[in-house]
């Protein structure tokens, strides 16, 4: 190498090599075709992605500030079960308003790519307060800077920055369309009870589990009253009455122990009860051994007869016209509003039976927001065994099972169409048995 | 002070004061930052220790850490040690020389104001490009400034042959001057989306693979043939090295982010080309184990050659680590994980800080006239460091592996995080002990420079050995 001008040709050559790579990698793909801004749904439908409303865009920043993403990635990958634990493979149009990417290289805390909707706002205050609240082995770090003093319940008021950041995170993933309705199906698992032979045994198995999951909200008596309890508009269950909304069993009966199993694995929507499918099937079971410990109910009673779901008639106008009858003989506007956004006359002064104030269910926010499920049957149930312990009855007796598919064709006539989970005859019966 | 002032007018080409005020600053940063990761590493198995302040959250700390010891402890020092090496290099003084003194102030207010912005929450999203904007400024305009000085003494050389360090120096310079600011400036603000992805991939890839990896290897190109006594191996090899570096590291960076929605081709390309740099990794660690044949009795006797051969070892297993690591297959398992933490740590802190210090042991005594302090110090250190960075390394890789495992077989996140713990406590220890050794490098350090013993005659300044014939 004698050649004097060795030094600018080395030089030259590198700039070469760079620029030919970032044409290459980084260039090429994005002149080559037109930046992808659409998705395509898990019906198989192509939709346009959305831009960040400006609170959403506000708590981005807040997102990027705090080094959220040092820990959090945002895509999932479509090997290691990833979407099974997290939601559906990420696509490319989905981050077509993402300025700068946060894509992420570590995961000490879960994937957030399909995190929007997954619990309700209620949680994340509380999570990002404290997160050994609601995770009691958690490591994420606390935000108190996100929150100025307390409210007269003692509930740590959010800034305007920590709104924002939680309207962030309930974005994420939800360009896809209500992936959820599908997803909630996901590892749910045998729906026969795995009992431990050694019962007692089974029962110290889900103390633990429950200590670990549980205790943040539910307590560690069970009497609804953990520590981040006082962050929830919807209060955690109490365990120690014994009263539960979601069952197959009529009105005023204990549930199931496979009923208590489906509200663990899906989780309640619109409630900070988060989905637990990626406990095992025996934790879960056993989880359910040691809560049926602290009411009295589950030693004296039975669970009464699984209600008997018929196959679903056509969805058609004319079913939808008869259930609008039924809605307005049973009065369900009283609570539900005309229009089924929840703001009935009556809504304002529900309670429920600890005397909380209760929010009839909004409609028009469709399948993926019901507590009891995203499909017709969900519905159906809910109306044949009312939801104990809260304003809404049981129509069992008042409703045959026509008026009650024609009340549900009606309901789910005020939400989006694509937010229900329409099952075959065959998946209907598999789940609901009939 | 006489006999050091006379040591320094044999050295007419270096501007000692400049070299040791660099130098000084490398050192500070050296030992901050590296500590800065102990915090992080802390709020792990603690997670509310300094918890409640938000300038001392996790997420805004641990960017400190990652810059710092990019563009604080390595680069800073690598400045230092240029402007002794490029000198000795070209036989020429450094051109310009008056602006290094500027761009040292530039640049310790660019890591200064990086720190802050970052603490205060000014970050901009970019993953070893965190620094807010307002703080990269001073550093992009050093950094350019320092990029026109080396290219200017380069070309100017009296020397005729180009050493592989100047090669290495060139290439680092040029590619980072483009890179840095490209990345700062456009790529947090101007591209949307998973072209952001991939263009962040190929930019935090240029920072470690057009920058610190380059910039490494011309030290220790350089300090490696002077610690040991011997001529380089063979220059040809180097060569071979330099130029797959230069062909093959522009297209790794996109795996960092495989099966992700970055279009599939691209992703393959990285996975080729990353496996591709097996051959510079193993030509250069032939190279530098080849140049110390015949005289392993240095490693005895000189703690340049203990860290240069130290760093090579970690820089092989690193290395290596990293192209297999690129592997889809390798990547299902290990990426996510604190394997992808041990890779970095193996090459930005086992490797290239390492061989920051074998420079600063050559040339700190020579630019302050002094011998070492204390020669049980440096052994400390380097115990210290070779121990506790293989502890650290090892339980790394053993976490990645772990975890990786636990996902694979669906166990339930937190589950996961849990059984990491007693690790993250050990990676602690271990990062601790790293850090009394760098605490004892710098009284080892500020002491040589104060307590006036002067070098010996037998350690002073040798002329450049040049490279074998070949």
């Amino acid at each position: 190498m004698q050649n004097k001008r060795i030094d600018t040709f080395i030089m030259f050559m590198a700039i070469v090599f760079m620029g030919a790579a970032v044409f290459i990698m980084g260039l090429l793909p994005w002149l080559g075709r037109a930046h992808a801004m659409t998705v395509v749904t898990m019906d198989g439908k192509v939709v346009q992605a959305q831009p960040y409303t400006p609170l959403e865009a506000r708590g981005r920043k807040v997102y990027i500030r705090e080094g959220c993403w040092y820990c959090h990635s945002q895509y999932v990958r479509p090997v290691t079960g990833e979407d099974r634990r997290w939601g559906p493979v990420s696509q490319e149009g989905e981050y077509a308003y993402d300025v700068p990417h946060m894509f992420g290289t570590r995961r000490i805390g879960p994937d957030l790519t399909r995190e929007g909707g997954r619990v309700h706002d209620d949680w994340h205050y509380a999570h990002h307060f404290n997160p050994r609240m609601v995770v009691p082995d958690s490591i994420m770090p606390q935000f108190p800077w996100l929150y100025k003093g307390v409210d007269a319940n003692g509930k740590p008021i959010p800034t305007d920055d920590a709104v924002a950041l939680v309207a962030y995170i309930q974005k994420l993933g939800t360009n896809l369309g209500p992936w959820r309705k599908n997803f909630l199906y996901i590892s749910a698992g045998s729906s026969i009870p795995t009992i431990p032979a050694d019962i007692e045994g089974g029962i110290q198995a889900g103390r633990k589990v429950f200590e670990r999951r549980c205790i943040g909200c539910h307590g560690d008596t069970g009497n609804g009253k953990g520590a981040a309890a006082v962050f929830l508009t919807t209060q955690p269950r109490v365990f120690t009455d014994g009263i539960f909304k979601l069952r197959s069993t009529p009105s005023g009966s204990i549930p199931t122990d496979a009923d208590l199993y489906r509200t663990i694995t899906m989780g309640v929507r619109g409630t900070a009860m988060p989905n637990w499918h990626e406990l095992t099937e025996e934790d879960r079971w056993f989880v359910i051994q040691y809560i049926k410990t602290f009411s009295e109910r589950f030693k004296d009673e039975t669970p009464g007869d699984v209600i008997v779901i018929p196959p679903e008639p056509p969805n058609t106008p004319e079913a939808v016209a008869r259930g609008k009858i039924v809605y307005d003989q049973m009065k369900c506007a009283e609570c539900h509003g005309v229009d089924g956004k929840g703001d009935g006359p009556s809504a304002p002064t529900l309670r429920d039976n600890w005397g909380n104030p209760i929010a009839p269910r909004n409609f028009t926010h469709g399948g993926t927001d019901m507590k009891s499920g995203p499909a017709p049957q969900d519905m159906y149930k809910a109306f044949s065994t009312g939801l104990d312990g809260t304003p809404m009855p049981s129509y069992a007796d008042f409703l045959n099972p026509d008026q009650r598919w024609d009340l549900v064709h009606y309901v789910m006539s005020f939400g989006p169409p694509d937010t229900y989970l329409i099952l075959t005859q065959q998946e209907a019966g598999d789940a609901y048995g009939h | 002070m006489a006999a050091s002032q006379a040591l320094l007018e044999n050295e007419p080409l270096v501007d000692a004061k400049l070299v040791k005020q660099w130098l000084f600053w490398g050192i500070i940063w050296t030992m901050i930052f590296p500590l800065v990761g102990v915090v992080v590493s802390i709020k792990f198995n603690y997670p509310d220790w300094l918890g409640q302040t938000s300038w001392l959250t996790w997420g805004r700390i641990r960017p400190m850490h990652v810059n710092g010891v990019i563009f604080g402890a390595f680069s800073t020092t690598f400045f230092g040690l240029v402007f002794y090496m490029v000198p000795k290099l070209t036989g020429i003084r450094m051109v310009g020389e008056k602006m290094g003194y500027w761009c040292l102030w530039l640049w310790n207010i660019g890591i200064v104001l990086g720190s802050y912005s970052l603490m205060a929450g000014y970050q901009k999203g970019i993953e070893a490009g965190d620094y807010a904007l307002w703080a990269d400024v001073p550093l992009i305009i050093a950094f350019i400034v320092l990029t026109y000085m080396v290219i200017a003494t380069i070309v100017q050389r009296k020397e005729k042959l180009l050493y592989v360090s100047l090669y290495y120096v060139a290439g680092a310079m040029v590619w980072t001057a483009i890179n840095f600011p490209l990345g700062n400036i456009l790529l947090p603000y101007w591209v949307p989306g998973v072209n952001n992805a991939a263009l962040h991939g190929l930019y935090i890839h240029y920072i470690v693979g057009l920058w610190i990896t380059p910039a490494g290897l011309a030290l220790i190109y350089f300090f490696l043939p002077l610690a040991c006594k011997n001529p380089l191996y063979s220059h040809k090899l180097s060569l071979v090295g330099f130029w797959s570096i230069a062909l093959f590291y522009p297209f790794v960076g996109i795996h960092h982010y495989l099966y992700s929605p970055i279009p599939n081709w691209t992703q393959t390309i990285a996975i080729v080309t990353s496996m591709m740099l097996i051959i510079p990794v193993w030509t250069v660690t032939q190279n530098f184990f080849g140049t110390m044949m015949g005289n392993w009795r240095s490693l005895q006797e000189s703690f340049v050659a203990k860290f240069c051969i130290m760093g090579s070892i970690f820089y092989f297993l690193g290395c290596f680590q990293g192209s297999t690591e690129a592997l889809r297959g390798m990547q299902q398992l290990t990426h996510f994980t604190d394997f992808v933490i041990s890779h970095s740590h193996l090459t930005i802190f086992g490797t290239f800080v390492v061989w920051t210090m074998a420079g600063q042991y050559y040339v700190w005594p020579r630019v302050t006239g002094h011998a070492l302090w204390s020669k049980s110090l440096a052994t400390w250190h380097f115990w210290l460091i070779a121990v506790s960075f293989s502890v650290m390394a090892g339980v790394l890789t053993l976490m990645g592996l772990l975890q990786g495992t636990m996902w694979m077989d669906s166990v339930e996140f937190v589950d996961t995080v849990v059984a990491m713990k007693p690790y993250w406590f050990i990676r602690t220890l271990s990062g601790v002990g790293m850090d009394i050794g760098i605490f004892l490098f710098m009284v080892n350090m500020f002491m040589t420079a104060v307590a006036p013993s002067p070098l010996p005659e037998t350690e002073r300044e040798k002329a450049f050995v040049p490279a074998a014939a070949d």
